[in-house]
């Protein structure tokens, strides 16, 4: 920080300078004594209530003793008639904020003003009651709150409406009585009585669509009085806009004219807030966003910076979306880039990579490398991502934009930046194959010199993945030894562990690989040994030039098939004993999470973070899973395992949730269980599923759990036969039963008697895309062509009145199971017809593809055409029957 | 919501501040930062232009006024705009309760009639009063001249 934060008089020498010099909370609050004196000096009061204030002010708190202390002498006040110290005394009084015991000191006083004739008296009471009451008081004041909503004086009534807005979150059910006088104050001629009964008035009215619909077609034809309030309109206009989306018809949007109207309002708040409203607008058209985007044209050149950043803002935004419509206004966006404010200059310069063209890259790169010496680390990393993003556009590009990651990755920086170039130059190599060999020597060049640790283990590991790939493995084998010399233990660890991956890959470095991990046997730290001889173990030979086992090559690439969360838990709840630890005693399920958390972290993809094969290796880890079960040892091989599908809601009592594995000729259902309940230990946990409504399916082997302790998940398993190669339909209604035993949570030990219980979870269905593998093509045409039309089946399909073609799209996508190739699962909007191309893998190995032709006609009416090429002419037909009875 | 309303001297030390709906340990992180901000951009501005930040989903409007600095923060509806908007009234109020563009020291003798404008401009995050002349009279008890 460039300031030391030392309250104002800490460090002054100049003592006539502050009132407040060596203010200090002890004597202010003595002299808070008189305001007990039975002679009040008005003028004195006042003082000490500043004082007061002026320590609160500064972040100074006090005691529950001391606010308490303060605020009954404050009360005495109220008996002067000083017009200005009253108005002191309320104030004091909010800041305070006395506890519910004490203020029944102080409502007779505000009652009596809150009636009173003098109108500023009556405002003030309303301000005060309403910041310090709570349900019960608000009850007997209430009648005098509505009368004051209508109140002439436009102070009392804002007063009130101001309250109401507060108490609102409070107590809901009593200011939603209020709304016919509220429903009356937005009639208001004063501006800011209607702007705060509009706020109020949308608040307590904001589920009821119909009413908000109401409220916003008639002001929209009357008059709003001020800019505040109109911005408040065009706020609720786009909602009401937004929620009648799916019912408009075809033709001009309802409100649009009161949008584009705004637009030529005199207050500049306005004018954004219709701009904005506009460029928000879902399925917005050219000819709708271009009169927004003139107005925010014409602001970029403003000489105030906050309509400078306001319109820059608008236009990064409109520039995700709608990059075309915004080009016009580069120019005046390229100006901006010297803008003395960084933050209008860092939003300019991320909307002109997200508009500019290929052309323009090399031009755009030189001004911002001008620009990035002068910014802060959080505007860079907005750079940095905006130039990822821009290089997955431009693939061609990548020369320029990957040598200024790897410039500024070279320059000053902390953490959070660093990370977020050498991510994206990890997504660089990932998606752009020829960005490989120059991205990989870019980081390993980083790591000579980086002072992150965490970095340099993280690209120590992707080396690992990626370097023996490469034409020349053997280049950078000196970068990845410096650090065995050069670093601390961590780092050497990594380094240890990638040599031995180019050791097992690259079977011409072997020898050498050899020598150095030998050299890495005599390392000061335990970490860095016991790797290197593990190493030197496992690729085993004498370091000759020989293939490595497949094995090893598990060993090393392949993930640990435990989570580590589990693993964690397991080894914390390992007691050293006779009997060694067993990584097969690692429960291999993962804790059903938070919906929230699931959301945070299904974001976007990071760089380091990601892990290319990590569906794949869930499969893997299911086949062996079930594999180790005797019962299902016969089943042959597993053709497909479903996402868990959730059979209780979020944050319950016991959270389970089911993955359905197919196999040829049963499914096996796993379900996965948590307790939640610390004080609970469940026994001979099973699912028990009533099959009356799958009657193809029959039962034929279960495995309970036996135990399921808090917060340690575990799974138990049903598995089920069906006729072999049918893809068999059905609906699964299941109860988990248990024995439930009490466990003491001081000492963790559960009690010896238990009971039975059980709890209903939700339905399971096993539907047709459970025998569909999604299996990408990376040339839809080719496969097409070479699939050949011996089993094409063509029919077409009514799809009914649909809310917009995307939905209708993703709706037969979802039903098939199939997985959407090259892109074709987005459309672009408003578009009338599309066509979807979709290909996987039947049960029985049978390849299938899809190509879907939809149109949507103006009453919304959605036809397509379905095309099968498959292997197989049952298949092609069985697809035609899920779309037929789906 | 107007998440925070603060006021500094020249050396970045704190005259007033006073925040809505932001939790006490995260306090001092948005003093230092915005104390910070006004260190690295307020010098040599003119008074009362408006500067402007945002940190995260969250706008900062600031300015200088005399010696001293000021920095509203809002979020959701409290925008850039909305946020010029607040910071246009509280400027306007303290120079008049003031006569001029304030010294420190005048800033605070005026202390106690400023705070009593604050408490007029927002009502715990909320824009209550937007005309200066109406707060004037206001923190004296006086209905607004228009009634």
């Amino acid at each position: 920080m460039a300031q030391p934060l030392v309250k104002k008089d800490d460090d002054r020498d100049d003592e006539e300078y502050s009132p407040f010099l060596g203010i200090e909370k002890g004597a202010v609050l003595q002299e808070a004594r008189v305001f007990n004196d039975p002679q009040l000096d008005s003028r004195r009061c006042s003082q000490v209530i500043t004082k007061l204030l002026y320590l609160l002010n500064q972040g100074e708190t006090f005691t529950k003793v001391e606010a308490t202390e303060v605020f009954f002498s404050v009360t005495k006040l109220f008996q002067s008639r000083d017009i200005g110290l009253r108005r002191m005394v309320y104030l004091i009084i909010k800041e305070l904020s006395p506890s519910a015991d004490e203020v029944i000191i102080v409502t007779s006083s505000l009652m009596k003003d809150m009636n009173s004739k003098t109108d500023m008296y009556r405002a003030n009471a309303i301000r005060v009651l309403c910041r310090i009451t709570d349900g019960t008081l608000l009850t007997q004041i209430e009648r005098y709150l509505k009368q004051a909503i209508v109140d002439k004086n436009p102070v009392v009534a804002s007063a009130a409406l101001v309250s109401g807005i507060h108490l609102l979150q409070t107590n809901p059910e009593i200011v939603k009585r209020w709304s016919n006088e509220v429903q009356e104050a937005v009639q208001s001629r004063a501006a800011l009585v209607q702007f705060h009964a509009l706020a109020l008035l949308h608040q307590i009215r904001q589920n009821d669509r119909l009413a908000v619909s109401k409220l916003v077609t008639s002001l929209t034809r009357g008059t709003v009085r001020s800019p505040l309030a109109q911005c408040l309109l065009i706020r609720y206009t786009s909602q009401v806009i937004r929620e009648s989306a799916g019912n408009a018809q075809m033709g001009d949007r309802p409100f649009y004219d009161y949008l584009e109207g705004c637009l030529r309002h005199k207050a500049e708040m306005v004018i954004f807030e219709a701009a904005r409203a506009i460029t928000e607008l879902h399925g917005v058209t050219t000819r709708e966003l271009t009169p927004a985007i003139t107005v925010l044209q014409l602001f970029l050149s403003s000489s105030k910076p906050v309509l400078r950043f306001a319109a820059v803002r608008t236009l990064n935004k409109v520039a995700m979306t709608h990059p075309m419509a915004v080009t016009n206004c580069n120019i005046d966006m390229e100006s901006l880039i010297s803008d003395q404010n960084r933050s209008i200059a860092t939003l300019a310069i991320t909307t002109l990579l997200k508009t500019g063209n290929e052309s323009s890259v090399d031009r755009l790169m030189k001004q911002i490398t001008n620009f990035m010496s002068d910014i802060a680390d959080e505007f860079k990393i907005v750079v940095v991502e905006a130039i990822r993003s821009l290089c997955l556009k431009f693939p061609l590009k990548y020369r320029a934009l990957m040598n200024f990651l790897s410039n500024i990755l070279r320059e000053e920086g902390g953490f959070e930046y660093k990370k977020a170039i050498v991510d994206s130059i990890v997504i660089l190599i990932r998606d752009i194959p020829d960005a490989k060999e120059s991205g990989l020597l870019h980081l390993c060049e980083f790591i000579e010199d980086c002072e992150f640790t965490y970095l340099s283990t993280q690209i120590l590991h992707f080396l690992g993945i990626e370097g023996p790939k490469t034409s020349d493995p053997s280049k950078y084998i000196r970068y990845i030894y410096n650090r065995v010399h050069l670093e601390n233990a961590t780092v050497r660890a990594s380094a240890v562990s990638t040599l031995a991956k180019f050791g097992a890959l690259v079977d011409s470095l072997k020898p050498r690989v050899f020598i150095l991990l030998r050299r890495c046997l005599f390392d000061s730290d335990d970490e860095v040994r016991d790797r290197a001889t593990l190493y030197l173990n496992t690729l085993g030979g004498d370091g000759s030039v020989v293939e490595t086992d497949s094995d090893v090559k598990d060993f090393l690439f392949g993930s640990l098939d435990v989570p580590l969360v589990n693993l964690e838990t397991s080894l914390k709840n390992y007691e050293a004993s006779e009997e060694p630890f067993d990584i097969n005693s690692v429960p291999k399920e993962i804790k059903s999470q938070p919906l929230a958390e699931k959301k945070a972290q299904s974001k976007k993809p990071t760089g380091l973070g990601v892990t290319p094969s990590a569906p794949v290796s869930t499969v893997d880890a299911y086949e062996k899973l079930l594999s180790s079960i005797p019962e299902f040892s016969n089943f042959g091989k597993l053709f497909k395992s479903s996402a868990p599908v959730e059979l209780t809601e979020p944050e319950t009592e016991y959270a389970v949730n089911v993955v359905k594995h197919i196999f040829d000729s049963h499914v096996v259902f796993q379900y996965n269980c948590t307790n939640t309940i610390p004080e609970q230990l469940l026994e001979n946990v099973i699912v028990a599923v009533d099959a009356s409504e799958a009657e193809e399916f029959s039962e034929v082997a279960s495995k309970p759990l036996a135990s399921l302790p808090y917060d340690t998940p575990g799974q138990t398993f049903l598995a089920f036969e069906r006729p072999e190669g049918v893809p068999a339909v059905g609906k699964f209604s299941n109860t988990l039963r248990f024995i439930v035993k009490e466990v003491d949570p001081t000492t963790g030990e559960a009690e010896e008697d238990g009971v039975e219980d059980e709890y209903q979870l939700e339905d399971l269905e096993v539907v047709p895309a459970d025998y569909i593998l999604k299996v990408p093509v990376f040339n839809f045409r080719n496969a097409w062509e070479s699939m050949g039309p011996d089993f094409e089946r063509i029919d077409e399909y009514g799809l009914g009145q649909r809310e917009s073609l995307t939905e209708a799209v993703n709706t037969v996508i979802n039903l098939l199971g199939l997985q959407p190739c090259e892109g074709t699962e987005v459309l672009a909007s408003n578009s009338r017809s599309h066509t979807c191309l979709l290909s996987g893998v039947y049960i029985g190995n049978v390849k299938v593809l899809v190509r879907l032709s939809f149109g949507i006609d103006s009453s919304r009416e959605v036809a397509m055409k379905l095309a099968v090429r498959s292997e197989d002419e049952a298949v092609s037909d069985a697809i035609h029957e899920i779309v037929g009875s789906g | 919501m107007i998440l925070a309303v603060l006021f500094a001297n020249s050396e970045g030390n704190i005259l007033v501040e006073r925040f809505n709906g932001v939790p006490a340990e995260e306090r001092l992180h948005w003093r230092s930062f915005l104390v910070k901000l006004g260190a690295e951009n307020l010098r040599g501005v003119k008074n009362e232009e408006l500067l402007v930040a945002c940190h995260k989903s969250v706008y900062i409007v600031y300015t200088v006024l005399g010696d001293v600095s000021i920095y509203v923060v809002g979020k959701d509806e409290y925008d850039e705009l909305a946020l010029s908007e607040v910071i246009f009234v509280i400027t306007s109020a303290v120079k008049d309760v003031c006569g001029k563009p304030p010294t420190e020291r005048l800033f605070l003798d005026k202390y106690g009639r400023i705070c009593l404008c604050l408490d007029e401009i927002v009502w715990k995050g909320l824009l209550e009063n937007t005309e200066k002349d109406r707060i004037k009279r206001l923190i004296r008890l006086k209905p607004p001249t228009e009634f």
